[in-house]
């Protein structure tokens, strides 16, 4: 390459704003805000009925953020220049996140201590503490958090399964291009179908052909949802028939990226196959295996599909989720005050647990080499 | 005067002796023009013609039936409305997707008419259980973006009652014959401050069905006739536990109750058991306390009927396998239509299916009766028992109708548009079909009760007579269950539904607990909605 073809070294030097510049580039952004709030405060008169001005919905207010968030990318450039740009990789995201996440969480907050049951003529009442002390007292929401401990528990299972199948299409057997993708086709469907074509059809009571090989084998009554552990374990399994591919393939991915040296190494050095797998590839995937694991209990924890469209949460609340219980406190009962606040308290407890896993996996993330 | 003519008059009320007396005599021979005129009337050719599509015993409807029965019944549209007068009208329709009926119905009756028109309909498709969140949702946040909505009355207080309706225009109520209705679905049903808002295309109401092979000389229950009384029903149930059904040869099974939810709907199944016990003659009201919405529903008459439940629960064999996961649906289509079980509360969908539906084994052993009574009634006002025989059938839901919101107001041809598409899903003739066939809903008009049209169209006379003559009894009995309407009711029923689940699961130590448990949920609904509201929306909703 030559020194012509552009072989230097490249510099941001602080760029000659001039005043006029930087005058123009603080009004588009301020003034481009006083729009925004001027808009905002008068829709919200408009829609106190303090003042009419005809607003037929809050859309005006959507423009002037876009607008303002525009401005405000724009009057970046102009102010700094070179620097302004560097601030454009970061502040569209930022701005985006603030729009769908902050602003919500924040509404959703004034929504969770109030009492807004959708048929009520009075509409949104503040309440300060009420759903607190009720949540604090709701059998249903404890029990479904406790079925959630099992649930969640049940992963270890799922990734002992993934991790022997993860082994399995890793070694050098017939067909394995077909099975790597037939094992793949239980993720690919949607928890929804999988509830009706397993759940509502083949675990049928009466005319399931799970049901009927049942009967074939001597059960004389089979039911798959009917007694409280049975139907906590038979929904645990249609879950994890779905997801253990995911961390199947995300083990697999691992192990593939193993070092053959390493067990070439061991094969030279007379290791037996369980201490190669105890000594090299089971240390070697911890950080991989922790990864599958925390993603699956992210998913673990919003299962809800399944339980609705088969048990609806029975027999007795056996097979709620915390999830299924607010989808029904929102749906059913219209509370939206207290499901917001249900499902506010969850995002607590989920992110307060997952700091801690995460914290507790860094330790393990690193291999022992 | 022919005998069935005679039996259909005394079913609607009216006696022999009554019928002799001259003044009654007129009202009686009104009485039969309300049921004649189908046959008398210039449509009997096409009505005829109607109920031969596809004709029973020839399989389940679809959607070319539909367009063709839609397109047959044209007439009335065409002489409001002139060939391509809505075009460039866009009207979204909102309704159910129940079994792929409803929606799906409506959207082949109303392809030709939007052929004729020009008018362009869009769909909004729910499933039953999302019908009432979405329905709150919209009503709640003022978010109403559909200008036909198929709803139950029950909703008429949420939608009505705040203004979001918009008033039927008198041609409609003459396109429609709107007065060809059973007695219960006259107004105040449909009205709101003496205003029609409601084009009826369903008529509900429970009744008993049960498997006529389960009774008889050397049947398996050994009783010659079905029962009157839940108890007999419960003995039933009892008695069959350990024998073979003679239709399937699997095990017999009593009454069909549905243990598991469905999305508030459950909760009628609880209450045609509860309905005899709780219903007194002398009180109008059954689910609360008038005056101060106290849930009756731990009083000794409701704990009885959840109590009949759970004895049969404890009883190895009562119920089939796996009940606990069963909801109405289940009970309705997957175990009584297709042989499972002998006794069952439904709407009369099961009526029509039991014959027309290509999933039933049941159309030669399907009988038909009002919902059994019991022989103590619980008098909620004095707090005893009575030992008297008390019925009270259960009028649930009140039956779907067609209304169209007020985003028509301000556009006069839209408003047109919306409710002639409305009329003619709800027209005379039309709906004589969909009582006959499997639609989802159920006959509702004077007219649907003509026996002969419905024997031309190859029912088996004994068959649609106890069939119809069912609903009869039930729409016009004296002490029928009739639900209040007032804002929030599916939510008292879903929370009713959650707590029933566990005490059928056996996480209450009893009845009265799992009762008591419910009364104090309703409590709070009615206190997060508004108690006094409450109180002054029921007693509005019970004419009182």
């Amino acid at each position: 390459m030559s020194a012509s073809e552009g072989n230097y070294l490249h510099i941001v030097m602080p760029d000659q704003i001039s005043d006029t510049r930087r005058n123009f580039g603080r009004f588009i952004i301020w003034g481009s805000a006083v729009l925004l709030i001027l808009t905002v405060l008068l829709q919200s008169l408009d829609q106190s009925n303090f003042l009419s001005f005809g607003f037929e919905n809050w859309r005006p207010t959507l423009y002037a953020y876009l607008f303002w968030a525009f401005c405000l990318c724009l009057g970046q450039v102009i102010l700094y220049g070179e620097q302004g740009k560097r601030r454009l990789f970061i502040l569209p995201a930022v701005l985006f996140v603030i729009s769908v996440v902050i602003f919500p969480l924040i509404f959703a907050l004034g929504i969770a201590f109030s009492s807004w049951n959708l048929s009520s003529p009075d509409g949104r009442q503040f309440n300060g503490l009420a759903n607190v002390y009720q949540m604090w007292s709701d059998p249903f929401y404890w029990n479904a958090l406790k079925n959630m401990i099992y649930y969640t528990l049940a992963i270890l299972f799922e990734y002992i399964i993934a991790f022997s199948l993860a082994l399995l299409l890793n070694t050098q057997i017939r067909a394995r291009k077909f099975f790597r993708v037939a094992f793949l086709m239980p993720l690919m469907l949607s928890p929804v179908a999988v509830s009706w074509m397993i759940g509502k059809s083949m675990l049928e009571a009466r005319f399931g052909p799970i049901s009927r090989l049942a009967r074939e084998l001597g059960w004389e009554n089979p039911s798959f949802f009917g007694s409280h552990e049975m139907a906590r374990a038979v929904i645990m399994m249609m879950d994890a028939w779905t997801f253990i591919p995911l961390m199947m393939i995300m083990i697999l991915a691992g192990l593939q990226a193993i070092p053959k040296e390493m067990h070439e190494a061991a094969d030279v050095d007379g290791a037996p196959p369980w201490k190669k797998f105890w000594e090299i590839t089971f240390p070697l995937m911890l950080p991989v295996s922790i990864t599958a694991i925390l993603i699956r209990i992210i998913f673990k924890l919003k299962l809800a599909d399944i339980i609705i469209n088969v048990t609806s949460g029975g027999p007795g609340g056996a097979t709620d989720s915390v999830t299924s219980f607010i989808f029904r406190e929102y749906r059913d009962r219209s509370n939206v005050g207290y499901g917001t606040f249900l499902a506010i308290f969850y995002l607590i407890i989920i992110v307060i647990l997952m700091t801690i896993l995460i914290k507790i996996a860094d330790k393990w993330m690193r291999p022992r080499y | 005067m022919k005998v069935e003519l005679y039996n259909h008059i005394v079913r609607n009320g009216l006696t022999r002796r009554t019928m002799l007396k001259g003044a009654a005599s007129t009202a009686a021979l009104a009485a039969m023009g309300g049921a004649v005129p189908a046959l008398a009337d210039g449509h009997s050719a096409l009505r005829a013609a109607i109920m031969k599509i596809p004709g029973v015993g020839m399989g389940s409807p679809g959607d070319a039936e539909w367009q063709k029965v839609g397109e047959m019944c044209l007439g009335p549209v065409k002489d409001r409305v002139k060939p391509g007068e809505f075009k460039g009208v866009e009207l979204t329709f909102m309704g159910l997707n129940n079994q792929n009926l409803h929606n799906f119905l409506f959207r082949g009756f109303l392809k030709p008419w939007e052929a004729y028109t020009g008018a362009k309909i869009n769909w909004i498709d729910l499933a039953q259980a999302d019908y009432n969140p979405r329905l709150q949702q919209s009503i709640a946040t003022k978010t109403v973006d559909f200008d036909i909505i198929e709803m139950g009355a029950p909703f008429e207080g949420d939608t009505a009652g705040q203004g979001l309706l918009n008033e039927m225009p008198d041609w409609v109520k003459d396109q429609i014959d709107y007065d060809d209705l059973v007695g219960y679905l006259q107004p105040p049903v449909g009205t709101w401050d003496g205003k029609a808002y409601r084009i009826n295309i369903d008529g509900d109401c429970h009744t008993f069905c049960y498997r006529t092979d389960y009774f008889g000389s050397g049947s398996i229950t050994g009783r010659a006739n079905p029962p009157k009384t839940w108890q007999e029903v419960n003995q039933i149930s009892k008695d069959v536990v350990g024998k073979k059904d003679p239709l399937t040869g699997l095990p017999a099974h009593g009454f069909l109750d549905p243990l598991k939810g469905w999305g508030g709907f459950g909760m009628y199944f609880l209450t045609d058991r509860a309905g005899p016990y709780v219903k007194h003659p002398d009180d109008p009201a059954f689910l609360f306390d008038i005056d101060t919405m106290k849930p009756r529903i731990n009083n000794p008459g409701w704990v009885q009927a959840i109590q009949d439940v759970m004895d049969l629960i404890k009883i190895d064999g009562a119920y089939p396998a796996d009940q606990i996961n069963a909801d109405p649906g289940t009970t309705g289509f997957q175990q009584f239509l297709a042989g499972t079980g002998s006794m069952l509360t439904w709407w009369g969908d099961i009526g029509s299916n039991a014959r027309t539906n290509d999933s039933s084994v049941i159309g030669d052993v399907v009988g038909f009766s009002m919902i059994p009574g019991s022989d103590k009634v619980y008098n909620s006002k004095k707090g005893a028992w009575e030992n008297t025989y008390n019925e009270a059938p259960n009028n649930a839901y009140l039956g779907w109708g067609v209304y169209v919101t007020n985003r028509v107001e301000g556009d006069s041809k839209k408003r047109k548009a919306a409710w002639s598409a409305a009329a003619h899903i709800g027209g005379k003739d039309i709906s004589l079909w969909t009582s006959a066939y499997p639609s989802g809903f159920q006959p509702y008009r004077n007219s649907h009760f003509v026996y002969d049209e419905w024997e031309a169209a190859g029912y088996d006379r004994a068959f649609i007579e106890d069939y119809l003559g069912s609903n009869l009894d039930t729409y016009n009995h004296p002490n029928s269950l009739n639900e209040p309407r007032i804002p929030g009711i599916f939510q008292y029923y879903s929370v009713a539904e959650d707590e029933l689940a566990k005490g059928f699961a056996g996480q209450y130590s009893s009845a009265q607990e799992t009762a008591d448990a419910i009364a104090a949920a309703w409590e709070k609904i009615t206190d997060s909605i508004g108690r006094e509201s409450q109180i002054k929306l029921y007693k509005a909703s019970m004419g009182l």
